[in-house]
């Protein structure tokens, strides 16, 4: 059933699918958002364990205001690393930049297993608690995702954003017309890793635990599919797919190993059932309210 | 000394063999369609199960039928044969359902990366739901090294004969590959297509047709090379197939997209890099093909034997 | 007088085994109407990729305003008032009419992105500026009509006014168009060259043209030049170039400018 802890596990998933949308909305396939996720909630959990300078509680409590804190630090650092092998990765076009994403991921997967302070394959547990219960990470995890869903939406209405989309129909003519497309393709990869640094970061804390296999590639696979179901025209789209298919899983739970399958078929046969998603722009338009370009009027 | 380094030398050519196998599966294809078969790696696992189960293994506690096997088992080298020709016709099943639609509509190439993970991953858990996720080692007695000796002993190095008969098989299946591309009117007629499609088709060539062959021999290699593991070390589950693929894509890319020469080529330097990694380090060893892979799309993305492709503006 | 805005020097491109480009130099003077001619595969659009920088030359500078731009990307040269149209149509499709404008205005106001994301007063007042500018830039080319259409559903004609629309809205000093009269009857041909002399007046532009009707080009240039295998045989004036028995040689023996003088 759909209790508070799912919906925190729902809210993540929605992060985590705009996470993958916003290089995606630049025209960039990236596979990255696992690594950049590993780094936040491995920084968390050192942070408010290993590294014990936040302080938590011998009870395994944790201010709230320091996890408010590895929240931002935990996005600095994936984005941090964003920034800095993005200036390399994002030269490369289509099926090489979704190549390198995944080497990247397989990287920091490595690292972390192998790093001697990041505890191997069993990872870090006692991972301390801020709140008593599920309910405080629903509201954390509530802000994040209106908050990212908002410069989403700002984004829309921005120079910025429709240099994005302009660059992701097509690259070349947006640099003939003065965009920076390697800046634009820069902000929306370091973006996007601030979305899965943080939301890492609180992942760990919400799961108690954290190793090396919560970025691994099998995210890639899972983030990727939020996307193409909700469709990538539109930002609501990944919040959809994230909501719909981390609650799926769970309530097919019955059901076992069956419901993998299911994601692989939602991948296989989304793009040729469904090429624009669920919330695709001809829904939005009718709908009326958000995204798609409203009727213009002359000023 | 000297034995160490020849004892790591092929370890390193027989994984480097393994490699060249799974990025031959990956050239193939992309050579006629311009996309990546991201359901390569499930298909590598598909073929050591296959032969496991031709072997007449058993399927574990945790499968969807306990215990279930073949009343008999065949020989190593004909359940290798035959599990590799079912990865072909399984490799063609894919083809069916998670590219030819996108071609038919014309749709952005990318997408095929993206089903085919998908499919893929449809693979994978289904193998799991049959197998279980437990580890399985081949049945010994019908095995590959039937009326071998275990060990050899080579100018005082101890070799391990399964990793000089991996060796053997790799060669001969990337040098009769070769060949039959170089020599045959069918390797010829794909080779054509892969060249370009519209002149192979006006010259009668059934380009749909090399396709699919294309994608039935890429599935054989991965098969093959998804068997040989096996026998030389064992199912650890049915993930394992992604690992591979992941690193044949490394490989893919250190060689060339598109280069024959350069699958093989590449193969071997990646098995050779890993196998050099010291035993204190062997954890970072899954990072180093990709660490490779980084370092070659940032230096040279065209690879070591590709061809350079050129913006149409 | 005029001063060379844009000069080519001993520009060479080489594309494997050939040479696209060998050796051409010009320049073209602020204000005026610049046409480049030849026949299929003399490296016009070559030409064209170069100056705009989506194609590093082999050897040769492009120059502007006295300056070499040679190594600067697309995007600094188009901020610099280069900007150009392409043979084949290069709209942001998925985008609607106004999009397209709006894209190409983006330095129009002066906003940042912290102002966009908080939507400030200042990031409102540029918005209402960009769209103004968009308006008028519609108006101008006859599309106010269709601003909220997506680019790819719309009719060639208008495409290709799209696409020249959205080129002015980088403000640039130089227009490079690149054949923009392809698959337009001769009346709309006829209302293309109006067109062009009524912007190069209203936007102070200096415009360099490359075309396949050449009697259009007569009646339009300034000055031309002409290539051929990537060289360039005749630079002058259309009548001093019409006469050159080099071009009607390249032109296959006919008269270069299809009609009787």
């Amino acid at each position: 059933m759909i209790d508070n802890g799912l919906l925190v596990q729902m809210l993540l998933g929605a992060l985590l699918g705009l996470s993958v949308y916003l290089p995606l909305a630049a025209g960039q396939l990236s596979l990255a958002t696992p690594a950049f996720y590993a780094v936040g909630g491995t920084l968390a959990a050192l942070l408010s364990t290993r590294w014990s300078v936040l302080g938590a509680t011998a009870a395994g409590g944790f201010p709230v205001l320091s996890l408010l804190l590895e929240l931002v630090l935990g996005g600095a650092l994936a984005g941090t690393l964003a920034l800095l092998v993005g200036r390399l990765v994002l030269r490369l076009r289509g099926i090489y930049l979704a190549i390198a994403t995944i080497a990247l991921v397989e990287i920091v997967r490595v690292a972390i297993l192998n790093l001697p302070f990041t505890g191997g394959a069993i990872g870090i547990f006692s991972i301390p608690q801020p709140f008593t219960d599920a309910s405080g990470y629903l509201l954390t995890a509530l802000i994040l995702l209106v908050l990212t869903g908002w410069i989403c939406q700002r984004l829309d209405t921005m120079p910025l954003g429709r240099a994005m989309a302009a660059i992701r129909d097509d690259e070349l003519a947006a640099g003939c017309m003065g965009i920076d497309t390697t800046r634009v393709k820069l902000t929306a990869f370091v973006l996007s890793a601030v979305v899965a640094g943080t939301s890492g970061a609180l992942a760990a804390h919400f799961l108690n635990t954290w190793n090396a296999r919560q970025g691994s590639f099998d995210v890639s696979i899972t983030t990727l599919a939020f996307v193409i179901l909700g469709g990538s025209r539109a930002w609501l789209g990944p919040v959809v797919g994230g909501l719909l298919l981390t609650a799926l899983p769970e309530l097919l739970r019955p059901v076992g190993d069956v419901r993998l399958v299911l994601f692989g078929l939602v991948i296989v046969l989304g793009p040729v059932l469904a090429p624009r998603g669920l919330v695709s722009p001809e829904l939005l338009e009718r709908l009326g309210r958000w995204g798609s370009p409203t009727r213009e009027q002359k000023p | 000394m000297i034995e160490a380094l020849l004892q790591t030398l092929l370890n390193g050519a027989a994984s480097g063999g393994v490699y060249a196998l799974v990025a031959l599966g990956y050239t193939l294809v992309f050579s006629v369609l311009g996309v990546i078969n991201f359901a390569q790696g499930a298909l590598f696992s598909l073929g050591g199960y296959l032969t496991y189960l031709l072997m007449g293994g058993r399927i574990g506690v945790n499968g969807a039928l306990p215990g279930w096997g073949l009343p008999a088992g065949l020989p190593f080298w004909l359940a290798l044969l035959l599990a590799a020709a079912g990865s072909g016709l399984v490799a063609l099943l894919v083809e069916r359902v998670a590219f030819a639609p996108l071609r038919r509509r014309g749709a952005e190439p990318l997408l095929a990366l993206i089903t085919s993970l998908g499919a893929g991953v449809v693979l994978v858990n289904l193998l799991q739901i049959l197998m279980g996720a437990e580890g399985y080692a081949f049945p010994q007695e019908s095995g590959a090294l039937a009326g071998l000796p275990e060990v050899l002993m080579i100018g005082g190095a101890r070799i391990r004969t399964i990793q000089l008969l991996l060796l053997l098989v790799c060669s001969a299946a990337v040098v009769g590959l070769s060949l039959w591309l170089e020599r045959s009117r069918g390797g010829q007629a794909l080779r054509a297509v892969a060249e370009d499609a519209t002149t192979a088709q006006l010259l009668g060539i059934n380009s749909d047709a090399m396709v699919r062959l294309a994608f039935v021999l890429s599935g054989a290699l991965a098969g093959l090379g998804g068997s040989l593991i096996g026998m030389s070390v064992s199912l650890p589950g049915p993930y394992f197939g992604i690992g591979y693929g992941l690193k044949g894509l490394a490989v893919l890319v250190l060689g060339g997209l598109g280069s024959v020469p350069g699958a093989i080529a590449g193969g071997l330097l990646m098995g050779l890099a890993e196998a050099l990694v010291p035993a204190e380090a062997s954890g970072w060893r899954d990072a180093l093909a990709f660490a490779i892979l980084f370092a070659v799309l940032l230096l040279r993305p065209s690879g070591l034997l590709g061809r350079r492709t050129v913006d149409k503006v | 007088m005029s001063t060379a805005l844009l000069e080519v020097r001993d520009l060479s491109c080489r594309f494997g085994g050939l040479m696209a480009l060998d050796g051409v130099s010009f320049s073209v003077a602020s204000g005026e109407i610049f046409g480049l001619i030849g026949p299929n595969g003399a490296g016009k659009t070559t030409l064209f990729n170069l100056v705009s920088g989506l194609t590093p030359p082999s050897s040769g500078s492009v120059i502007w305003r006295g300056a070499a731009i040679t190594d600067l990307p697309p995007h600094r040269r188009n901020r610099l008032g280069l900007a150009r149209t392409f043979q084949n149509l290069r709209l942001f499709d998925d985008l609607s009419v106004l999009d397209n404008l709006l894209v190409a205005l983006e330095r129009h106001s002066r906003s940042s992105s912290v102002d966009g994301l908080l939507c400030t007063a200042r990031h409102r007042q540029a918005e209402r500026q960009r769209r103004e500018a968009a308006w008028q830039l519609l108006e101008e080319l006859g599309l106010s009509a269709l601003a909220d259409r997506q680019a790819g559903t719309l009719a060639y004609g208008d495409r290709r006014r799209l696409e020249m629309a959205r080129a002015l809205g980088t403000d640039p000093a130089l227009l490079l168009l690149d054949e923009p009269a392809a698959g337009l009857n001769p009346a709309e041909k006829e209302g293309l060259c109006a067109l062009i002399q009524e912007l190069r007046q209203r936007h102070r532009l200096t415009v360099m043209i490359i075309e396949h009707h050449v009697p259009l080009l007569m009646r339009l240039c300034d000055r031309m030049a002409v290539l051929d295998f990537g060289v360039r045989i005749a630079l002058g004036s259309p009548n001093v170039v019409r006469r050159d028995p080099r071009v009607i040689a390249a032109y296959l023996g006919g008269d270069a400018s299809g009609e009787t003088p």
